[in-house]
């Protein structure tokens, strides 16, 4: 059925009314670059599309040093990733963002809606959730703020009710002693769906590594941290060898799946090699 | 033969004695399509156009026992729905070459059966596309199940389920290609050492970006007005006519242009069935465009293949046997599966010099997608097999491979696959070229050291050679046609049937009429694309063009200037062998000043009524062999195992240039699909149920702008062959030929590693690197 | 139910009447009547409908047409300056054969004017980069990015 009814709204209670009104075949029509695939695509049934690009205060982007970096709803990927800033505080976020899609896809694409479409391989979600994003959350009745690591609980599912809408993404401040990395894997360099993605975000105090966090991407049914590969790391100068070790470690806390894209061997395969890839690369911001 | 016989070897250079063919004149079909005037037949509306779609089956091998479209005819919008029990029960080819000696008629336009999944099983035309979409849901057909095959091993097995009731049985589409030349038990005899091995081809598609698509529409006179993306605008219109049962003079097929084809728009198609009984049955016209999804499960790719390859070499390289199996994959349905398999494995008989040639070439049905036509029609396996064996063999005689290839490469008056004596030192003459250009003697040398930057990639060099016909003759009697008129403003008008699919065939028949009449580029129209109106033609195909229709264009061409020649003559009192005919003028050869134009020439004058002239060629010609080595540099990552192309030397011997930089653009295109093949692409039907996986842009993974590796084309116009227009021969196939095994060669310069089979995927490299102790 | 839709497109103001489920793209190539813009997937996968709104390329095909109410929309048609006055780009791409089949030039020429007004000196992988999203088959790419960076020297030299 490519045939379907639109709506738009000019408010976030009128989002939510018509979501919960208008019945199951409902959904919100941001960048569209999902949506509409899956409807020409017959991947989803759709009736109605709910435009709320019109919706005032969702297309800002702020950062200070106290809250982090806070974007809207609206916030297209192209936009994002464009700006200075994220390039140098969030590099991590900022490879994501340049490896979705392509240009025209990015020009319209919102990264709140990559986020809520929750897909396993998403880009945008592995750094977010190393750098330990919330996002935020409007019902008709209150607001929300859920650590992003908690959103998603399968794949293409979150924990959002009937009527709930994503307003916008929070993402930590960027630490000064702080190296981030993503690297997305895929078999040509762009137009890709990741095959595996890994984000890793550390902090270095006096070269010993004090804290850092791996999220992997497309090898499970979401976006997964490895936390006994992070525990072997903290505390140590993460040289080659523990590297090595963690990074082995992580290949056994994913689980990937096979299908046309990969199988699950070389996607486990590829978590090793990553894994120590990104935090080689996250180390460079110090060097 | 004498190796070290000297060999005339020229680059080519722009030649003071042509006016026009050799330069890279401005295309006048490229001005249409950067400004976005370009009509492609997905273009066109007409008034009252309804849309049709194809409902397809979600099984891959059953019989209907009911359908039932009451709700989808009662569905508002829908105006036609069309089943097996509607339409005209007629077997026909899909793609029958009209004087091809292997076709196999197998295909009903819709049939009371299913052989794969994605076929079509009704149709329907409603007043937009998305009413006749879901319409198509509201079709009910009830299948009863069949056991299905899915690989030809299986398929060949007796007690297979049989696919077709026609053909020779057993699943074959055609009866095996055997060719035996000399004494192969005995070449073994004499070998010194031997070399087995399995060779294995995916199923590459051909990805055009232009999805299939055509619009029908009936006169009052039962007349058919067709436009559709084809190469073979006149086949359509035979079979359109035959199985429709009506005269030519009432099937008119128009194509002006086409996004592409590369082989894979050479066959009547369903679709086109099912559009022209639409139109009919609405009386109103019809548009049917395919959606990406189903370029890949309605269109055609390359035929999957396995190879069993064993060569007898003796120690000073000379190869003393081959015998060769192939077996290729046609699909449910026999398309060009007869031409592929005896293109494909009588190539085999050429390329390396052998007199004790074994072969034997299979083609069965499985219950997958249509195989059909796609640049290098069987070769490509069947030369991935060869040229990597070679290697191979070089590896094992300690011998550097490029000093073992030039040694077996053909030769000057061996004997080609079509039967024919080759022409000129072409392969020779590249493989030297080529090895200097790269400095190939410092690459073998090289130090092997990695980088210390990037320490997992390796790096590696590889040769990959090749030859190809253009035309496909002797399977078909190939005719070329022409016809040049003049106009009375001393312009000249060329009359194709040549397809426009891209490749700038229209451009060189115009300066090839242009360089034998004597008039400027610009003074030259091209006509083509109308069946009404233009010579037959035979299609676009088998790299043949330029030397199959810009021969006849050079005759007719010929034909008029003698024609021209002879009233200015009259009109100037001389006899025409004095005169001559240069950029629109004829004049006096002796006496320059003496001229008049070609309109002067042309129009009345006291006496004398005005000319008609127009002129006719047609050529019907044997084969000319066209030539190409390519080197090509990889790095292999050894702990993702990406291989990435960084460099390509194409180098090719293509007879006489007539558009430089359309050549050139047919090499370097032709690498893009080539190192897909190779790498990243791969057609994947799931082998349990027949379901394509990846049908679409995404998860089919075509090579993109970031992708490519730097190309640095060389053309050489080494062995011209007198069957093409000043030596001119064909170029469309070469490239994606040789790059395959140049790529699979270099992976193994690399890591030591050899693989058999494309797409070499990343999985495979970090596999072999392992079982190697890496 | 269609709605008609405002808006500017190659500078003139026009007017659609759209479904609004129907994409950007059909109604340019079906309403409006600019064909130029072609459909290769109609999934945004291959860049074939690459148009300009309001200053930013994208996929027609994943716009609908009720979106385009009010804003500027660039075509293929608009991008030469005059009748018979080619813009660099285009007569770079026929100088260069960096179009075959064409069916991908015009979404490739929209991205080429953008990226060449973001960035006047692209270097080779700037090139690469910029037409990643847009799939060719015919070119293997070599003489597109010839005749872009061909494009770029003639408008710089323009320029000064």
């Amino acid at each position: 059925m490519r045939r379907f009814e639109y709506h738009r709204a000019d408010t976030l209670e009128q989002v939510s009314r018509l979501l919960t009104e208008l019945g199951d075949d409902t959904f919100l029509f941001n960048g569209g670059t999902d949506l509409l695939v899956e409807i020409r695509e017959r991947l989803r049934r759709v009736r109605h599309v709910v435009d709320i690009k019109q919706i005032p205060g969702m297309s800002d982007i702020t950062y200070d040093e106290t809250r982090g970096l806070s974007f809207g709803a609206l916030v297209t990927v192209g936009r994002l990733e464009r700006l200075p800033l994220v390039r140098k505080l969030y590099p991590n976020l900022c490879a994501a963002l340049a490896s979705l899609g392509s240009i025209q896809v990015r020009n319209r694409a919102t990264v709140v809606g990559n986020v809520c479409r929750a897909s396993p391989s998403a880009d945008t979600i592995p750094p977010l959730i190393a750098d330990g994003a919330f996002i935020h959350i409007y019902s008709t009745t209150n607001m929300r703020v859920v650590p992003l690591a908690e959103f998603f609980t399968g794949p293409g599912k979150t924990v959002l009710a009937k009527g709930e809408i994503v307003t916008g993404i929070t993402v930590p401040p960027a630490a000064d002693n702080a190296g981030k990395a993503y690297i997305k894997h895929g078999r040509r360099k762009a137009m890709e769906l990741s095959t595996v993605g890994v984000a890793v975000s550390l902090c270095m105090d006096d070269g010993v590594c004090s804290d850092i966090r791996i999220a992997l991407g497309a090898v499970g049914a979401t976006v997964l941290r490895a936390p006994e590969a992070e525990a072997m790391l903290r505390g140590t100068k993460l040289d080659d060898a523990i590297v090595k070790s963690a990074a082995n470690k992580a290949m056994e806390e994913c689980t990937p799946i096979s299908n046309v894209r990969a199988s699950a061997d070389y996607r486990r395969d590829m978590v090793g090699v990553l894994t120590g890839r990104a935090i080689k690369q996250a180390l460079e911001t110090f060097a | 033969m004498n190796v070290t016989t000297p060999i005339e070897k020229r680059d080519f250079k722009e030649k003071s004695d042509f006016k026009i063919v050799g330069k890279s004149v401005k295309r006048e079909d490229v001005l249409e399509k950067v400004t976005g005037e370009a009509e492609y037949t997905g273009d066109i509306k007409l008034p009252g156009m309804l849309h049709g779609k194809i409902k397809r089956a979600a099984i891959a091998h059953a019989r209907i026992k009911s359908i039932d479209v009451s709700k989808a005819l009662a569905y508002p919008g829908v105006k036609a729905v069309l089943t097996h029990e509607n339409v005209p029960r007629v077997l026909h080819y899909g793609s029958p070459h009209p004087r091809s000696a292997s076709c196999t008629k197998d295909q009903y336009i819709l049939d009371n059966k299913v052989r794969f999944w994605g076929e079509g099983v009704a149709a329907v035309a409603a007043i937009s596309e998305e009413i006749a979409d879901e319409a198509l849901d509201l079709i009910e057909v009830e299948y009863e199940a069949l056991p299905a095959v899915f690989e030809p091993e299986d398929a060949a097995l007796p007690g297979a389920p049989l696919i077709h009731d026609v053909g020779p049985g057993g699943n074959l589409v055609l009866d095996p290609v055997r060719v035996n030349r000399g004494d192969v038990e005995a070449g073994f005899a004499e070998a010194d050492f031997i070399l087995e091995g399995t060779f294995s081809g995916g199923r590459p598609h051909p990805a055009y970006m232009e999805p299939n698509v055509c619009i029908a529409d009936w006169d009052g006179t039962n007349k058919l007005t067709f436009w559709t993306s084809t190469q073979t605008a006149f086949m359509v219109r035979g079979i359109l006519a035959e199985v429709l049962g009506l005269p030519l003079t009432k099937v008119r097929v128009l194509v002006d242009h086409m996004g592409g084809g590369f082989g894979a728009k050479q066959d009547c198609f369903q679709h086109e069935f099912l559009c022209a009984l639409l139109a009919k049955e609405t009386r109103r016209p019809v548009k049917m465009e395919f959606t990406r999804h189903e370029t890949f499960v309605a269109g055609r790719a390359r035929h999957p293949c396995r190879i069993w390859l064993k060569q007898g070499f003796k120690n000073d390289g000379t190869l003393v046997a081959r015998d060769m199996k192939l077996v290729y994959d046609s699909g449910a349905y026999g398309s060009h599966g007869p031409g592929v398999t005896i293109v494909g494995t009588n190539a085999a008989t050429s390329l390396y010099r052998c007199e004790n040639v074994r072969l034997e070439g299979r083609c069965l049905y499985t219950n997958t997608p249509i195989n059909g036509a796609f640049r290098g029609y069987g070769v490509v396996q069947s030369y991935y097999a060869l040229d990597i064996q070679m290697d191979e063999a070089a590896e094992r005689l300690g011998m550097d491979p490029a000093e073992l290839k030039l040694k077996n490469v053909v030769r000057e008056g061996d004997i080609a696959p079509s039967g024919h004596p080759i022409l000129g030192h072409g392969l020779e003459i590249c493989l030297e070229h080529g090895l200097e250009v790269v400095d190939w003697k410092t690459l073998r040398s090289r130090d092997r050291t990695p980088d210390a930057k990037r320490p997992h990639i390796r790096k590696g060099w590889g040769i990959g050679c090749e030859m190809h016909g253009s035309s496909a003759y002797p399977g078909i009697k190939e005719q070329g046609n022409a016809t040049v008129k003049v106009n009375e403003d001393g312009t000249v008008t060329l009359l194709t049937g040549a397809a426009g699919l891209g490749t700038g065939a229209h451009t060189a028949l115009a300066q090839i009429v242009a360089e034998e009449l004597g008039v400027r580029f610009e003074d030259v129209g091209t006509i083509h694309g109308d069946t009404d109106v233009v010579p037959w033609d035979i299609g676009a195909f088998a790299s043949h063009t330029t030397y199959l229709v810009g021969t006849a264009a050079k005759m007719a061409a010929g034909k008029v200037r003698a024609d021209v020649l002879e009233r200015a003559a009259m009109k100037l009192q001389v006899k025409a062998e004095e005169l001559d005919l240069s950029e629109g003028k004829v004049f006096v050869s002796a006496e320059p000043g003496r001229f008049m134009t070609v309109a002067e020439a042309m129009g009345p004058s006291k006496g004398i009524p005005a000319a008609n002239i127009v002129g006719n060629g047609t050529y019907e010609p044997t084969k000319s062999y066209s030539f190409a080595v390519h080197f090509t540099e990889v790095d292999v990552d050894t702990e993702t195992g990406i291989v990435e192309v960084k460099r390509v030397v194409p180098v090719h011997d293509i007879g006489k240039v007539i558009h430089p930089i359309a050549a050139q653009g047919q090499i370097e295109g032709g690498i893009q699909q080539g190192i897909g093949h190779t790498l990243t692409e791969d057609y994947v039907i799931d082998k349990k149920t027949g379901r394509s996986l990846n049908a679409g842009l995404v998860d089919y993974k075509m090579p993109l702008s970031m992708d490519m590796p730097d190309i640095e084309t060389i053309i050489l116009e080494a062995a011209p062959d007198p069957g093409g227009p000043w030596g001119a021969k064909g170029v469309g196939e070469d490239p994606i030929i040789a790059i395959g095994p140049s790529i699979a060669n270099a992976i193994h310069d690399a890591i030591g590693v050899r693989f058999h089979h494309y797409p070499i995927t990343p999985e495979d490299i970090l596999k072999a690197l392992r079982e190697k102790g890496q | 139910m269609k709605r008609i839709v405002e808006f500017t497109v190659n500078g003139e103001e026009r007017e659609m009447a759209v479904e609004t489920c129907c994409s950007l793209l059909d109604a340019l190539r079906d309403d409006v009547g600019l064909t130029g813009t072609k459909k290769g997937c109609d999934v945004g996968d291959c860049g074939a409908c690459t148009v300009i709104v309001d200053g930013q390329p994208v996929n027609a095909c994943l716009m609908l047409a009720v979106e385009a109410e009010g804003r500027t929309v660039e075509t293929i048609e608009g991008l030469q300056p005059d009748v018979d006055v080619l813009h660099p780009l285009q007569d770079a791409f026929m100088r260069h054969g960096a179009s075959q089949c064409g069916f991908c030039t015009p979404g490739i020429l929209m991205m080429a004017k953008k990226l060449l007004e973001d960035n006047p000196n692209p270097t080779d992988e700037d090139i690469r980069f910029g037409l990643s999203g847009n799939i060719c088959r015919c070119t293997g790419y070599t003489k597109i990015f010839d005749a872009i960076k061909s494009a770029a020297l003639e408008m710089e030299a323009a320029r000064s």
